[in-house]
Protein backbone atom coordinates (compact mmCIF):
# COMPACT_ATOMS: atom_id res chain seq x y z
CA UNK A 1 0.00 0.00 0.00
CA UNK A 2 1.61 3.22 -0.97
CA UNK A 3 1.50 5.57 1.87
CA UNK A 4 3.11 8.50 0.16
CA UNK A 5 3.83 9.87 -3.38
CA UNK A 6 6.02 12.69 -4.52
CA UNK A 7 6.03 15.05 -1.52
CA UNK A 8 8.15 17.86 -1.63
CA UNK A 9 7.97 21.33 0.63
CA UNK A 10 10.66 23.88 2.17
CA UNK A 11 10.92 25.30 5.23
CA UNK A 12 12.87 28.11 6.75
CA UNK A 13 15.04 27.44 9.52
CA UNK A 14 13.21 28.27 12.68
CA UNK A 15 10.03 27.84 11.18
CA UNK A 16 7.20 25.86 12.45
CA UNK A 17 5.25 24.11 10.25
CA UNK A 18 2.39 22.22 10.77
CA UNK A 19 1.46 18.95 8.89
CA UNK A 20 -2.18 18.54 8.98
CA UNK A 21 -4.47 15.82 7.48
CA UNK A 22 -6.72 12.84 8.04
CA UNK A 23 -5.91 9.59 9.32
CA UNK A 24 -3.46 7.40 7.69
CA UNK A 25 -2.41 9.88 5.24
CA UNK A 26 1.12 9.06 5.95
CA UNK A 27 2.09 12.42 7.24
CA UNK A 28 3.83 10.01 10.59
CA UNK A 29 5.02 8.35 7.80
CA UNK A 30 6.79 11.30 6.50
CA UNK A 31 8.28 12.25 9.81
CA UNK A 32 9.63 8.89 10.49
CA UNK A 33 11.16 9.51 6.55
CA UNK A 34 13.31 13.10 7.73
CA UNK A 35 13.91 11.67 10.74
CA UNK A 36 15.89 8.55 9.50
CA UNK A 37 13.90 6.12 11.12
CA UNK A 38 12.22 4.76 8.52
CA UNK A 39 13.61 3.59 4.76
CA UNK A 40 12.52 4.39 1.44
CA UNK A 41 10.68 1.89 -0.92
CA UNK A 42 10.95 3.71 -4.22
CA UNK A 43 12.80 7.23 -4.75
CA UNK A 44 14.54 9.25 -2.45
CA UNK A 45 14.30 11.61 0.33
CA UNK A 46 16.80 13.90 0.85
CA UNK A 47 17.26 17.39 2.52
CA UNK A 48 18.94 20.47 1.03
CA UNK A 49 19.73 17.58 -1.92
CA UNK A 50 21.50 15.44 0.78
CA UNK A 51 19.82 11.67 0.93
CA UNK A 52 18.86 10.84 4.26
CA UNK A 53 20.69 7.28 5.10
CA UNK A 54 19.86 6.98 8.27
CA UNK A 55 18.92 8.77 12.10
CA UNK A 56 21.11 12.07 12.92
CA UNK A 57 20.75 13.72 16.41
CA UNK A 58 20.55 16.70 14.21
CA UNK A 59 16.64 15.64 13.62
CA UNK A 60 15.11 14.03 16.44
CA UNK A 61 12.26 12.64 16.71
CA UNK A 62 9.19 13.08 20.03
CA UNK A 63 6.78 10.65 19.86
CA UNK A 64 3.00 10.72 21.22
CA UNK A 65 3.86 8.52 24.12
CA UNK A 66 6.12 5.92 25.55
CA UNK A 67 9.06 7.50 24.82
CA UNK A 68 10.44 7.82 27.82
CA UNK A 69 12.92 5.45 29.21
CA UNK A 70 11.13 3.99 31.98
CA UNK A 71 14.62 2.59 34.10
CA UNK A 72 16.30 6.47 33.83
CA UNK A 73 14.67 8.91 35.94
CA UNK A 74 14.02 12.54 34.40
CA UNK A 75 17.59 13.91 34.55
CA UNK A 76 19.45 10.60 32.92
CA UNK A 77 16.15 10.80 30.35
CA UNK A 78 16.33 14.34 29.24
CA UNK A 79 20.14 13.62 28.78
CA UNK A 80 20.30 10.80 26.84
CA UNK A 81 20.94 12.39 23.87
CA UNK A 82 24.01 14.23 25.13
CA UNK A 83 25.59 10.65 26.59
CA UNK A 84 25.39 8.96 22.79
CA UNK A 85 27.45 11.84 21.87
CA UNK A 86 30.02 11.07 24.91
CA UNK A 87 29.32 14.34 27.25
CA UNK A 88 29.73 13.43 30.77
CA UNK A 89 30.97 15.62 33.94
CA UNK A 90 30.52 19.44 34.38
CA UNK A 91 29.23 20.13 31.04
CA UNK A 92 26.98 17.59 31.16
CA UNK A 93 25.19 17.87 34.36
CA UNK A 94 25.03 21.88 33.80
CA UNK A 95 23.01 21.76 29.99
CA UNK A 96 20.72 19.34 31.49
CA UNK A 97 19.90 21.22 35.08
CA UNK A 98 19.59 24.43 33.05
CA UNK A 99 16.68 22.75 30.07
CA UNK A 100 15.34 20.98 33.40
CA UNK A 101 14.91 24.67 34.98
CA UNK A 102 13.75 26.10 31.68
CA UNK A 103 10.81 23.63 31.95
CA UNK A 104 10.23 24.01 35.29
CA UNK A 105 10.70 20.27 36.49
CA UNK A 106 13.91 20.70 37.91
CA UNK A 107 11.93 19.57 41.20
CA UNK A 108 11.64 16.52 39.51
CA UNK A 109 14.96 15.16 38.52
CA UNK A 110 14.91 12.00 40.17
CA UNK A 111 11.89 11.24 39.54
CA UNK A 112 11.00 8.12 37.29
CA UNK A 113 8.82 8.48 34.37
CA UNK A 114 5.85 6.26 35.79
CA UNK A 115 5.44 8.52 38.95
CA UNK A 116 4.66 11.60 36.65
CA UNK A 117 1.69 12.69 34.79
CA UNK A 118 0.80 12.65 31.08
CA UNK A 119 1.91 15.94 30.45
CA UNK A 120 4.63 16.40 32.34
CA UNK A 121 5.93 12.99 30.59
CA UNK A 122 5.54 14.98 27.42
CA UNK A 123 7.65 17.97 28.79
CA UNK A 124 10.33 15.45 29.57
CA UNK A 125 10.04 14.39 26.40
CA UNK A 126 10.47 18.09 24.68
CA UNK A 127 13.24 18.95 27.46
CA UNK A 128 15.08 15.79 25.72
CA UNK A 129 14.94 17.36 22.14
CA UNK A 130 15.54 20.80 23.14
CA UNK A 131 18.72 20.28 24.95
CA UNK A 132 21.32 18.89 22.15
CA UNK A 133 19.93 22.29 20.27
CA UNK A 134 18.95 19.99 17.21
CA UNK A 135 18.03 21.62 13.84
CA UNK A 136 15.50 19.69 13.33
CA UNK A 137 12.55 18.68 16.10
CA UNK A 138 9.92 16.62 14.63
CA UNK A 139 6.84 15.81 16.71
CA UNK A 140 3.89 13.14 16.28
CA UNK A 141 1.16 14.33 17.47
CA UNK A 142 2.54 14.48 20.93
CA UNK A 143 -0.05 16.20 22.34
CA UNK A 144 -3.06 13.56 21.45
CA UNK A 145 -2.84 11.60 24.66
CA UNK A 146 -3.76 14.39 26.78
CA UNK A 147 -6.94 16.20 27.99
CA UNK A 148 -8.38 19.64 26.82
CA UNK A 149 -6.62 21.44 29.48
CA UNK A 150 -3.09 19.98 29.44
CA UNK A 151 -3.01 20.25 25.82
CA UNK A 152 -3.77 24.00 26.11
CA UNK A 153 -0.95 24.51 29.16
CA UNK A 154 1.25 22.49 26.80
CA UNK A 155 0.97 24.47 23.50
CA UNK A 156 1.86 27.41 25.22
CA UNK A 157 4.62 25.69 26.38
CA UNK A 158 6.00 24.31 23.51
CA UNK A 159 5.44 27.79 22.12
CA UNK A 160 7.01 29.84 24.90
CA UNK A 161 10.03 27.62 24.79
CA UNK A 162 10.53 27.52 21.11
CA UNK A 163 10.80 31.14 20.52
CA UNK A 164 13.86 30.64 22.92
CA UNK A 165 15.37 27.66 20.84
CA UNK A 166 14.10 28.14 17.41
CA UNK A 167 14.42 24.95 16.08
CA UNK A 168 12.66 24.34 13.08
CA UNK A 169 9.58 21.80 14.37
CA UNK A 170 7.62 19.45 11.78
CA UNK A 171 4.45 19.04 13.70
CA UNK A 172 2.13 16.16 13.09
CA UNK A 173 -1.30 16.95 13.98
CA UNK A 174 -4.92 16.26 13.16
CA UNK A 175 -6.49 19.26 15.27
CA UNK A 176 -7.14 22.17 13.12
CA UNK A 177 -7.26 24.61 15.79
CA UNK A 178 -4.17 22.80 17.12
CA UNK A 179 -1.86 23.53 14.00
CA UNK A 180 -3.78 27.44 13.88
CA UNK A 181 -2.74 28.10 17.47
CA UNK A 182 1.25 26.56 16.86
CA UNK A 183 2.32 26.72 12.79
CA UNK A 184 3.49 29.70 10.64
CA UNK A 185 2.45 27.27 8.00
CA UNK A 186 0.29 24.49 7.77
CA UNK A 187 0.36 21.86 5.10
CA UNK A 188 -2.52 20.36 4.34
CA UNK A 189 -2.05 16.48 3.47
CA UNK A 190 -4.63 14.36 1.25
CA UNK A 191 -5.71 10.70 2.23
CA UNK A 192 -3.40 7.86 1.27
CA UNK A 193 -1.07 8.02 -0.69
CA UNK A 194 -0.49 11.24 1.09
CA UNK A 195 0.38 14.42 -0.98
CA UNK A 196 0.73 17.85 -0.02
CA UNK A 197 -3.14 19.33 -0.95
CA UNK A 198 -2.04 23.12 -0.35
CA UNK A 199 0.30 25.30 1.72
CA UNK A 200 -1.73 27.59 4.20
CA UNK A 201 0.84 29.97 5.93
CA UNK A 202 -1.08 31.59 9.17
CA UNK A 203 -0.46 34.79 8.54
CA UNK A 204 -1.25 35.67 12.46
CA UNK A 205 0.25 37.50 15.01
CA UNK A 206 1.17 35.61 18.54
CA UNK A 207 0.00 34.66 20.79
CA UNK A 208 -3.34 33.79 19.05
CA UNK A 209 -7.07 33.36 20.07
CA UNK A 210 -8.76 30.95 18.94
CA UNK A 211 -12.38 32.80 19.66
CA UNK A 212 -11.47 35.77 17.17
CA UNK A 213 -12.85 36.18 14.11
CA UNK A 214 -9.79 35.47 11.81
CA UNK A 215 -8.70 32.18 13.67
CA UNK A 216 -12.05 31.76 12.77
CA UNK A 217 -11.35 32.02 8.82
CA UNK A 218 -8.25 29.75 8.70
CA UNK A 219 -10.23 27.46 10.84
CA UNK A 220 -13.30 27.43 8.12
CA UNK A 221 -10.84 27.20 5.14
CA UNK A 222 -9.21 24.17 6.60
CA UNK A 223 -11.81 22.45 7.90
CA UNK A 224 -13.65 22.86 4.50
CA UNK A 225 -10.16 20.80 3.01
CA UNK A 226 -10.26 18.54 5.13
CA UNK A 227 -13.69 17.83 5.41
CA UNK A 228 -13.40 17.73 1.71
CA UNK A 229 -10.63 15.16 2.03
CA UNK A 230 -12.27 12.86 4.03
CA UNK A 231 -14.83 12.66 2.41
CA UNK A 232 -13.13 12.05 -1.35
CA UNK A 233 -11.19 9.56 0.49
CA UNK A 234 -14.09 7.96 1.90
CA UNK A 235 -15.96 7.45 -1.40
CA UNK A 236 -12.55 5.89 -2.86
CA UNK A 237 -12.80 3.29 -0.13
CA UNK A 238 -16.37 2.17 -0.82
CA UNK A 239 -15.41 1.85 -4.83
CA UNK A 240 -12.44 0.29 -4.05
CA UNK B 1 -43.56 14.20 37.52
CA UNK B 2 -43.29 17.45 36.25
CA UNK B 3 -45.81 19.23 38.50
CA UNK B 4 -45.40 17.94 41.57
CA UNK B 5 -42.74 19.81 44.29
CA UNK B 6 -39.10 19.66 43.35
CA UNK B 7 -36.83 17.78 45.63
CA UNK B 8 -34.14 19.68 47.26
CA UNK B 9 -31.05 19.35 48.84
CA UNK B 10 -28.77 20.91 50.82
CA UNK B 11 -25.44 20.57 51.83
CA UNK B 12 -24.37 23.37 54.80
CA UNK B 13 -20.26 22.11 54.36
CA UNK B 14 -18.05 19.52 53.78
CA UNK B 15 -15.11 19.63 55.09
CA UNK B 16 -12.35 17.16 53.46
CA UNK B 17 -9.13 17.04 55.61
CA UNK B 18 -7.49 14.14 54.46
CA UNK B 19 -4.68 12.52 57.21
CA UNK B 20 -6.10 13.97 60.00
CA UNK B 21 -8.21 11.48 61.61
CA UNK B 22 -6.25 8.48 59.46
CA UNK B 23 -5.27 6.13 61.54
CA UNK B 24 -1.20 5.80 61.49
CA UNK B 25 0.21 3.95 58.65
CA UNK B 26 1.90 1.36 60.80
CA UNK B 27 -1.56 0.33 62.20
CA UNK B 28 -2.06 -0.89 58.19
CA UNK B 29 0.39 -3.15 58.51
CA UNK B 30 0.14 -4.61 61.26
CA UNK B 31 -3.14 -5.37 60.03
CA UNK B 32 -2.17 -6.97 56.72
CA UNK B 33 0.60 -8.83 58.57
CA UNK B 34 -1.75 -9.96 61.03
CA UNK B 35 -4.86 -11.13 58.84
CA UNK B 36 -1.68 -13.18 56.91
CA UNK B 37 -0.92 -14.76 60.06
CA UNK B 38 -4.54 -15.32 61.34
CA UNK B 39 -5.82 -18.14 58.59
CA UNK B 40 -2.17 -19.92 59.82
CA UNK B 41 -3.24 -19.55 63.60
CA UNK B 42 -6.51 -20.95 63.01
CA UNK B 43 -5.14 -24.08 61.22
CA UNK B 44 -2.82 -24.90 64.07
CA UNK B 45 -5.23 -24.67 66.29
CA UNK B 46 -7.43 -26.56 65.01
CA UNK B 47 -5.11 -29.29 63.91
CA UNK B 48 -3.65 -29.21 68.20
CA UNK B 49 -6.91 -29.57 68.79
CA UNK B 50 -7.73 -32.98 66.74
CA UNK B 51 -4.15 -34.43 67.34
CA UNK B 52 -5.36 -33.87 71.25
CA UNK B 53 -8.46 -35.51 70.50
CA UNK B 54 -7.30 -38.44 68.85
CA UNK B 55 -9.01 -37.86 65.51
CA UNK B 56 -4.97 -38.14 64.26
CA UNK B 57 -2.58 -40.66 64.35
CA UNK B 58 0.33 -38.52 65.82
CA UNK B 59 3.33 -40.41 64.12
CA UNK B 60 1.91 -39.62 61.26
CA UNK B 61 0.39 -36.00 61.65
CA UNK B 62 2.16 -34.70 64.78
CA UNK B 63 0.81 -31.59 65.94
CA UNK B 64 3.58 -28.28 65.66
CA UNK B 65 3.57 -28.85 69.65
CA UNK B 66 5.16 -32.15 69.02
CA UNK B 67 7.36 -31.70 66.36
CA UNK B 68 8.65 -28.14 67.91
CA UNK B 69 9.45 -29.71 70.70
CA UNK B 70 11.12 -32.78 69.29
CA UNK B 71 13.98 -30.09 66.80
CA UNK B 72 14.49 -28.30 70.13
CA UNK B 73 15.07 -31.49 71.95
CA UNK B 74 17.39 -32.84 68.80
CA UNK B 75 19.42 -29.77 69.14
CA UNK B 76 18.15 -28.32 65.94
CA UNK B 77 20.06 -31.57 64.56
CA UNK B 78 18.70 -34.11 62.38
CA UNK B 79 20.36 -37.55 61.61
CA UNK B 80 23.09 -39.68 63.98
CA UNK B 81 26.29 -39.03 64.40
CA UNK B 82 29.06 -38.15 61.96
CA UNK B 83 26.25 -37.54 59.54
CA UNK B 84 24.00 -35.38 61.51
CA UNK B 85 22.98 -32.23 60.18
CA UNK B 86 21.79 -28.56 61.68
CA UNK B 87 18.42 -27.50 60.68
CA UNK B 88 19.67 -24.21 59.62
CA UNK B 89 22.62 -25.36 57.84
CA UNK B 90 20.14 -27.70 56.12
CA UNK B 91 17.95 -24.54 54.47
CA UNK B 92 20.72 -22.42 54.37
CA UNK B 93 22.46 -25.04 51.77
CA UNK B 94 19.14 -25.76 50.14
CA UNK B 95 18.48 -21.87 49.67
CA UNK B 96 22.28 -21.22 48.69
CA UNK B 97 21.44 -24.41 45.80
CA UNK B 98 18.11 -22.77 44.12
CA UNK B 99 19.78 -19.04 44.08
CA UNK B 100 22.55 -20.02 42.59
CA UNK B 101 21.09 -22.15 39.87
CA UNK B 102 18.44 -19.38 39.72
CA UNK B 103 21.08 -16.31 39.27
CA UNK B 104 23.52 -18.27 37.01
CA UNK B 105 20.11 -19.76 34.78
CA UNK B 106 19.10 -15.95 34.35
CA UNK B 107 22.32 -14.40 33.43
CA UNK B 108 22.95 -16.97 30.83
CA UNK B 109 19.16 -17.14 29.84
CA UNK B 110 19.51 -13.04 29.20
CA UNK B 111 22.96 -13.76 27.22
CA UNK B 112 21.74 -16.38 24.97
CA UNK B 113 18.65 -14.61 23.94
CA UNK B 114 20.14 -11.48 23.27
CA UNK B 115 22.78 -12.81 21.29
CA UNK B 116 20.30 -15.37 19.29
CA UNK B 117 18.22 -12.22 18.73
CA UNK B 118 20.86 -10.40 17.10
CA UNK B 119 21.72 -12.87 14.45
CA UNK B 120 19.79 -15.09 12.46
CA UNK B 121 22.14 -17.90 12.05
CA UNK B 122 22.45 -17.69 15.59
CA UNK B 123 18.71 -18.55 16.23
CA UNK B 124 18.06 -20.58 13.26
CA UNK B 125 21.63 -22.86 15.23
CA UNK B 126 20.23 -22.16 18.95
CA UNK B 127 16.60 -22.08 18.97
CA UNK B 128 15.45 -25.47 17.74
CA UNK B 129 17.82 -26.99 20.75
CA UNK B 130 16.51 -24.72 23.14
CA UNK B 131 13.25 -25.59 22.69
CA UNK B 132 13.81 -29.21 22.61
CA UNK B 133 14.91 -28.97 25.98
CA UNK B 134 12.81 -27.06 27.31
CA UNK B 135 10.02 -29.55 28.64
CA UNK B 136 12.36 -31.85 29.91
CA UNK B 137 12.10 -31.75 33.80
CA UNK B 138 14.81 -30.96 35.85
CA UNK B 139 14.21 -34.04 37.65
CA UNK B 140 15.36 -35.81 34.79
CA UNK B 141 18.74 -34.27 34.51
CA UNK B 142 19.39 -35.30 38.09
CA UNK B 143 21.38 -38.42 36.57
CA UNK B 144 23.30 -36.18 34.01
CA UNK B 145 24.05 -33.93 37.04
CA UNK B 146 25.04 -36.62 39.09
CA UNK B 147 27.55 -38.37 36.32
CA UNK B 148 29.39 -35.11 35.23
CA UNK B 149 29.19 -33.60 38.57
CA UNK B 150 28.61 -36.08 41.10
CA UNK B 151 27.42 -36.15 44.32
CA UNK B 152 27.33 -32.53 45.76
CA UNK B 153 26.73 -28.90 45.57
CA UNK B 154 26.91 -28.58 41.81
CA UNK B 155 24.54 -30.68 40.48
CA UNK B 156 21.80 -29.14 42.68
CA UNK B 157 22.56 -25.87 40.93
CA UNK B 158 22.93 -27.71 37.31
CA UNK B 159 19.16 -29.21 38.41
CA UNK B 160 18.20 -25.92 38.86
CA UNK B 161 19.36 -24.17 35.90
CA UNK B 162 18.17 -26.72 33.93
CA UNK B 163 15.09 -25.78 35.41
CA UNK B 164 15.12 -22.25 34.70
CA UNK B 165 17.45 -21.85 31.54
CA UNK B 166 15.21 -22.83 28.68
CA UNK B 167 12.45 -21.33 29.46
CA UNK B 168 14.05 -18.43 30.60
CA UNK B 169 15.71 -17.77 27.05
CA UNK B 170 12.73 -18.14 25.11
CA UNK B 171 11.26 -15.47 27.43
CA UNK B 172 14.42 -13.67 26.71
CA UNK B 173 13.80 -13.33 23.01
CA UNK B 174 9.71 -12.96 23.21
CA UNK B 175 10.86 -10.15 25.44
CA UNK B 176 13.03 -8.67 22.95
CA UNK B 177 10.47 -8.84 20.02
CA UNK B 178 8.11 -6.77 22.06
CA UNK B 179 10.11 -4.10 23.11
CA UNK B 180 8.49 -0.77 22.63
CA UNK B 181 9.40 0.44 19.02
CA UNK B 182 9.09 3.69 19.90
CA UNK B 183 11.71 3.30 22.78
CA UNK B 184 14.05 2.02 19.79
CA UNK B 185 13.20 4.72 17.45
CA UNK B 186 13.94 7.27 20.00
CA UNK B 187 17.71 5.97 21.17
CA UNK B 188 18.17 5.81 17.11
CA UNK B 189 17.20 9.08 17.08
CA UNK B 190 19.42 10.52 19.36
CA UNK B 191 22.25 9.35 18.27
CA UNK B 192 22.50 5.76 19.48
CA UNK B 193 24.39 3.05 17.73
CA UNK B 194 22.76 -0.30 16.76
CA UNK B 195 24.79 -1.85 19.66
CA UNK B 196 24.17 0.71 22.09
CA UNK B 197 20.59 0.29 21.05
CA UNK B 198 21.34 -3.51 22.49
CA UNK B 199 23.14 -2.43 25.34
CA UNK B 200 21.03 0.64 26.68
CA UNK B 201 17.61 0.10 25.54
CA UNK B 202 16.87 -3.63 24.74
CA UNK B 203 18.84 -5.28 27.61
CA UNK B 204 17.07 -2.68 30.50
CA UNK B 205 13.69 -3.25 28.38
CA UNK B 206 13.53 -7.09 28.72
CA UNK B 207 14.90 -7.64 32.38
CA UNK B 208 11.60 -7.28 34.26
CA UNK B 209 9.64 -9.31 32.03
CA UNK B 210 11.91 -11.90 32.12
CA UNK B 211 12.61 -11.59 35.86
CA UNK B 212 9.12 -12.24 36.33
CA UNK B 213 9.07 -15.25 34.57
CA UNK B 214 11.85 -16.35 36.96
CA UNK B 215 9.82 -15.63 39.77
CA UNK B 216 7.02 -17.40 38.54
CA UNK B 217 9.18 -20.42 37.71
CA UNK B 218 10.53 -20.21 41.99
CA UNK B 219 8.61 -22.70 43.05
CA UNK B 220 9.64 -25.47 40.04
CA UNK B 221 12.86 -24.63 40.50
CA UNK B 222 12.72 -24.94 44.36
CA UNK B 223 10.89 -28.27 43.75
CA UNK B 224 14.22 -29.29 41.91
CA UNK B 225 16.37 -28.69 44.76
CA UNK B 226 14.28 -31.10 46.87
CA UNK B 227 14.12 -33.82 44.27
CA UNK B 228 17.92 -33.55 43.43
CA UNK B 229 18.38 -33.60 47.17
CA UNK B 230 16.04 -36.52 48.01
CA UNK B 231 17.57 -38.68 45.61
CA UNK B 232 21.49 -38.17 45.91
CA UNK B 233 22.63 -35.25 48.08
CA UNK B 234 23.01 -36.10 51.32
CA UNK B 235 21.74 -32.75 53.08
CA UNK B 236 19.45 -30.00 52.36
CA UNK B 237 15.81 -29.91 53.77
CA UNK B 238 14.62 -32.00 50.96
CA UNK B 239 16.60 -34.87 52.56
CA UNK B 240 15.22 -34.07 56.28
CA UNK B 241 11.74 -35.04 54.73
CA UNK B 242 13.29 -38.40 53.20
CA UNK B 243 15.35 -39.24 56.38
CA UNK B 244 12.06 -38.94 58.38
CA UNK B 245 10.24 -41.30 55.93
CA UNK B 246 12.96 -44.08 56.17
CA UNK B 247 12.77 -43.68 59.96
CA UNK B 248 9.23 -43.55 60.56
CA UNK B 249 9.80 -40.69 62.13
CA UNK B 250 6.57 -38.46 61.65
CA UNK B 251 8.22 -35.19 63.60
CA UNK B 252 11.21 -35.17 61.41
CA UNK B 253 8.76 -35.40 57.74
CA UNK B 254 6.69 -32.57 59.56
CA UNK B 255 9.80 -30.61 60.39
CA UNK B 256 11.20 -30.63 56.73
CA UNK B 257 7.80 -29.96 55.33
CA UNK B 258 7.85 -27.10 57.30
CA UNK B 259 11.23 -26.05 56.68
CA UNK B 260 10.67 -26.20 53.13
CA UNK B 261 7.49 -24.21 53.07
CA UNK B 262 8.99 -21.51 54.93
CA UNK B 263 12.24 -21.46 53.53
CA UNK B 264 10.75 -21.36 49.99
CA UNK B 265 8.31 -18.44 51.32
CA UNK B 266 11.40 -16.34 51.83
CA UNK B 267 13.09 -16.51 49.15
CA UNK B 268 10.16 -16.09 47.16
CA UNK B 269 9.50 -12.94 49.48
CA UNK B 270 13.34 -12.29 48.77
CA UNK B 271 12.74 -12.32 44.79
CA UNK B 272 10.06 -9.66 45.17
CA UNK B 273 12.17 -7.23 47.23
CA UNK B 274 14.71 -7.66 43.96
CA UNK B 275 12.12 -7.13 41.77
CA UNK B 276 10.74 -3.73 43.75
CA UNK B 277 14.02 -2.35 44.21
CA UNK B 278 16.47 -3.25 41.84
CA UNK B 279 14.19 -3.08 38.85
CA UNK B 280 12.30 -0.29 39.98
CA UNK B 281 10.57 0.18 36.78
CA UNK B 282 8.90 -2.62 36.40
CA UNK B 283 5.19 -3.39 37.53
CA UNK B 284 5.26 -3.28 41.18
CA UNK B 285 4.93 -7.08 41.95
CA UNK B 286 1.11 -7.70 42.51
CA UNK B 287 1.99 -11.36 42.89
Amino acid sequence: MEALRNVSFSASTGEFVALLGPSGCGKSTFLELIAGLESITHGDITIDGVRITGPDPNAVMVFQEHSLFPWLNVFENVGFGLRMKGLSGEPYEFLVRTVLDRVKLGRFAKHYPHQLSGGMKQRVAIARALVSEPAFIMMDEPFAALDFQTRFLMQQFLLDIWTEFRSTILFVTHQIDEAITLADRVLVFSAGPGRILEEVTIALPRPRISTKPDFNEYRTRLTDLLEQEVMRAHALEMTA
Amino acid sequence: MPGSRPATAKVESVVARPGVNAPPPWLGHAKRIGLGFAPWVVLIALWEMAAARGWLQMSLFPPPSAFISYAIESDLKVGFGREAMSLPYAIVASAYRVLAGLAIGFLFAIATGILVSMSRTASLAVLPIVRGLAPIAPIAWIPIGIVVFGIGNATAVFVVFTGVFFLLTLSTVSAVQSVDSRLIKTARSYGASPRQVWTHVIFPAVLPQVFTMLRLNFFAAWMAVLAAEMVGLKNGVGMIVILGREMFNGNLVMIGICAIGVTGYLIDSFLLFLQRNILWWSDRGAL
